[in-house]
């Protein structure tokens, strides 16, 4: 036996043997996975990945594999074809070994969404693992995959990878195609990695960037992509990314910022008065786009077909969650109400836009904590939905501005490895992973 | 009685392929669901490719050729007008705001012009769907409640109809050109009539619709805001909804498709394109060649085919070669039911087969025979295939006088028929003869032959 084919066989029985424990994968794709593997020993296509093994979120399209998004309204459903990332993945050697269990259409913050099944966080099963992308992060954590794909539309990279203690990157907007990545706000929506380590997640992003005709957000893209950069950026600290943090993690941070500065790292602590208003504007956009992407899923067309009529049938296969996103995005994309809504919620976000812009231009980076909560407890879900939302406070500024964002964790609280989220502006990915990795340099507690 | 008609007219553009993907357009003869991809499908993760540039190209065309004019370098945002059904694959349709507003054709005012995407065909009651018409672009023309009778909506069409296929700008397809309309009379409310299938149905359609609410009024009932729908077997209209529950389509952008930018350039292009349209040309040829304006007229059938009159009548008398291309020729292309541009025929090709017919070295049966030959073959030269199909005019007066005793000896009847003043056997005569030389003698040279031997 190859030495690839052996890692992910070991690798496979690790995941049938514990995973019950975790709950990542809805799908393993074991034939498949040995099957590459052995190609690859074989001496076949070598390249980038070669040898990684890789789960998948499973919003994401693999050809002839369920692609359930989490939701019974697709648990049925199989993919007619491949997204571009999976394309992208293989023509890299990467070796796919399953997808992996999201909330429903990646709408929520800890994976508890998921119609299909439940993701316990590895670090403690009594934990969530975040979310949406829960199952990538904890397929990771748990040691399963070297490298997950994850989605983020208003944190869904970053968060599960905080809470996980592993790390997670949403690049910059349009510069990965989402081709074959079920929408759930189109204009926020990013394929990510995320990894056990800054280099491992840099390489996937290498290989998954560049421009694809397929997804024409990613047309004024680069077709490859140059993650290297050398210097010391500077760092600025926007003081409402503290406010109303838990204060284990807040100190967590400060200790980053004091190794930051002892490095010779210039950081200069800013205000964005306009991310108080972060919230509002990510829900109504996610609201009214969310409620266009769900109108396919009419009951016609996927899976089985009931007798009752179209709106019974959503009632019946759409969770809570997405039936308050679909029924409020179309009140606020209605007519009547559109330009009070919507309208202001397009103007809004612009001049958010404008406010990060501003403040990077001035410093190079933004920094702080990823989550201001840490990890709550399965079944303590927050019944209000609006404290939810609240929790996505320090992500969501990323996607409205379409600019880069990683996590990576630092220090220790209990069980769990807080996440730092670094931000840059648009195409500086590079740089957010340079100081991603001097994070990672500094942090003692990395296993 | 004022009668009030409006039209919202949908086209099927013509394109390979399709608006937001690299499908093909083909739906009338294609297997069902055989030119379908995620994208057109509406699978889950389907994103849409750049808009189709020779889409935006013929609606461009068509709005310059109504006169409407378009906003230079300001982006056209793509919409998504949301609804239900099981054609659209998507929940939604993608549809353009106007690409060009304000302009005037046949007298009848038009509001705008945009392009969207064809939803899927379902046959209600199969319970059947078939993606490979998904995706197909569109171009709507939206006019002015101008047109005061429903014979005004038929001219209207009828030139419409005219001029897109002169500039082959729509698809050659059942189903290519389909409209709602807007009726109301006395001022009172509107009704729509929704998804009549072709431009022939709209004035059976409004014509019903007008006496419908003539009745209406005259047994005192009020005329109510609704849509309607045309039942084709029937002829009539019914009701498919009251407005008083209005539509609501929830537009949003589009956040997967960047706007659309019309360059100075392109529309600079475009009007030069479409600078002289149909009834112009026909007016300007009659003028300049001298010829019949009901030639002038069938010249500019399609466009291709003007260019082909203009290109060769240099070398001719010009109403006879127009003679020849309003008859024989269009005659062929009829039979086979094609359009010059898709014949295969070029300008210089009809240009030598008529120059053989004019300078008397074929006979009219043989330059049809050849111009048959020449619709399955687009290489070989007329003279070519004229001297190997045998089809040279012939002087040979001694094949001739043969061919016609022969006729004689075999058709005894049509002889005797003949001397008794039956003048329709000569012809039958001529034929037999015609035949039996292929086509390379006059007929009337062999009539006068024939009268010879019978005497």
């Amino acid at each position: 036996m190859g030495t690839h084919t052996q890692r992910i066989s070991s690798l496979l029985e690790k995941i049938k043997a514990e995973d019950k424990g975790v709950g990542a994968f809805i799908e393993l794709y074991e034939k498949e996975a040995l099957a590459r593997a052995q190609e690859l020993d074989s001496g076949r296509e070598p390249g980038r990945l070669e040898g990684k093994a890789i789960a998948i979120k499973n919003n994401i399209a693999r050809k002839g594999k369920r692609l359930t998004c989490g939701s019974k309204m697709l648990e049925r459903y199989t993919a007619p074809y491949d997204a571009a990332v999976v394309e992208r993945i293989e023509a890299e050697g990467g070796i796919i070994i399953g997808s992996v269990n999201l909330d429903e259409f990646a709408c929520g913050s800890d994976t508890t969404s998921s119609a299909i099944m439940r993701t316990k966080n590895p670090l403690d099963h009594d934990y969530v693992p975040g979310g949406s992308s829960g199952g990538s992060a904890a397929s990771v954590a748990a040691g399963f995959a070297d490298i997950a794909l994850g989605s983020d539309t208003g944190g869904s990279i970053r968060c599960p990878a905080s809470f996980c203690g592993v790390v997670g990157m949403k690049p910059t907007y349009g510069l990965v195609p989402r081709y074959g990545l079920s929408d759930m706000a189109m204009s926020l929506d990013q394929i990510g990695p995320l990894a056990r380590n800054v280099a491992d997640a840099k390489l996937m992003l290498s290989v998954i960037a560049g421009s694809d005709e397929r997804d024409q957000t990613t047309s004024s893209s680069p077709k490859a992509v140059d993650l290297t950069f050398k210097g010391k950026p500077s760092i600025a600290i926007p003081k409402e990314f503290l406010e109303g943090a838990d204060e284990r993690i807040a100190s967590c941070f400060h200790s980053l910022v004091e190794k930051l500065r002892g490095e010779g790292y210039k950081v200069s602590e800013i205000s964005i008065p306009e991310l108080e208003h972060a919230i509002p504007i990510y829900y109504l956009t996610v609201f009214a786009e969310f409620s266009s992407a769900m109108q396919k899923y009419d009951g016609l067309r996927y899976g089985e077909i009931l007798e009752e009529g179209v709106s019974e049938l959503r009632g019946d296969r759409f969770g809570l969650e997405v039936k308050r996103r679909v029924l409020l995005g179309t009140f606020i994309t209605t007519k009547e109400y559109q330009d009070a809504w919507y309208g202001k919620t397009l103007k809004a976000r612009a001049v958010l836009k404008k406010a990060v812009d501003t403040a990077l231009s001035k410093h190079d980076l933004l920094l702080g904590p990823t989550m201001g909560v840490l990890p709550w407890k399965i079944g303590e879900k927050m019944s209000n939905p609006l404290e939810m939302y609240l929790a996505d406070i320090l992500t969501v500024p990323a996607n409205l501005a379409g600019i880069p964002a990683g996590s990576v964790p630092f220090g220790k609280v209990g069980k769990f490895r807080p996440g730092m989220q670094v931000l840059g502006g648009r195409y500086s990915d590079a740089k957010v992973f340079a100081l991603m990795e001097e994070i990672e340099r500094l942090d003692a507690w990395k296993s | 009685m004022e009668v009030m008609i409006g039209l919202e007219i949908h086209v099927q553009l013509n394109t390979d392929a399709k608006l937001f993907c690299t499908c093909k357009t083909d739906y009338g003869s294609a297997q069902p669901n055989s030119n379908i991809c995620p994208i057109c499908a509406g699978q889950p993760g389907g994103k849409p490719m750049a808009v189709n540039g020779r889409a935006i190209r013929n609606a461009l065309k068509i709005a310059a050729m109504v006169g409407a004019k378009p906003e230079l370098e300001k982006p056209v945002f793509v919409q998504r007008k949301h609804y239900f059904y099981p054609d659209l694959p998507s929940g939604y349709q993608r549809t353009s705001k106007p690409l060009a507003k304000s302009g005037r054709f046949n007298g009848i005012g038009i509001w705008e012009v945009h392009f969207e995407e064809d939803p899927g065909r379902y046959e209600l009651k199969e319970g059947f769907v078939d993606y490979n018409r998904s995706g197909i672009p569109l171009a709507e023309i939206v006019t002015a409640p101008d047109m005061r009778s429903p014979q005004d909506a038929r001219d209207f069409l009828g030139k419409l109809e005219h001029y897109l296929r002169y500039f082959d700008l729509i698809k050659d397809e059942v189903g290519n050109m389909r409209a709602d309309s807007n009726v109301s009379i006395n001022g009172g409310a509107r009704v729509e009539i929704k998804n009549i299938n072709s431009f022939s149905n709209v004035f059976d359609a409004l014509s019903f619709e007008i006496k419908r609410q003539q009745t209406q009024v005259e047994q005192g009932m009020p005329i109510v805001q609704e849509t309607r729908h045309f039942d084709e077997n029937s002829g009539i209209t019914v009701r498919m909804r009251k407005k008083e529950t209005a539509d609501d389509y929830r537009y949003v952008p589009d956040p997967d498709i960047p706007p659309v930018m019309i360059s100075k350039e392109e529309w600079h292009d475009v009007e030069k394109e479409v600078a002289e349209l149909p009834d112009a040309r026909a007016e300007r040829l009659a003028e300049q060649y001298k010829i019949n304006k009901d030639d002038a007229s069938v010249l500019v059938i399609e466009k291709e085919f003007a260019d082909a009159y203009e290109s060769a009548v240099g070398k001719f008398e010009a109403q006879r070669f127009a003679n020849w291309m309003r008859g024989p020729l269009r005659r062929q292309l009829n039979y086979q039911n094609l359009s010059f541009r898709k014949s295969g025929l070029t300008a210089e090709r009809i240009s030598e087969l008529y120059g053989l017919f004019s300078s008397g070295s074929i006979t009219d049966k043989a330059s049809d025979q050849i111009l048959i030959k020449m619709l399955g073959d687009v290489k070989t030269k007329p003279s070519e295939i004229a001297k190997s199909s045998g089809l040279m005019k012939s002087a040979d007066s001694a094949a001739l006088k043969d061919a016609c005793m022969k006729a004689v000896k075999e058709n005894e009847k049509a002889v005797s028929d003949f001397k008794a003043g039956n003048q329709k056997s000569l012809f039958f005569l001529v034929g037999k003869v015609m035949q039996e030389t292929k086509g390379t003698f006059d007929a009337k040279e062999i009539a006068e032959t024939l009268k010879g031997i019978i005497g």
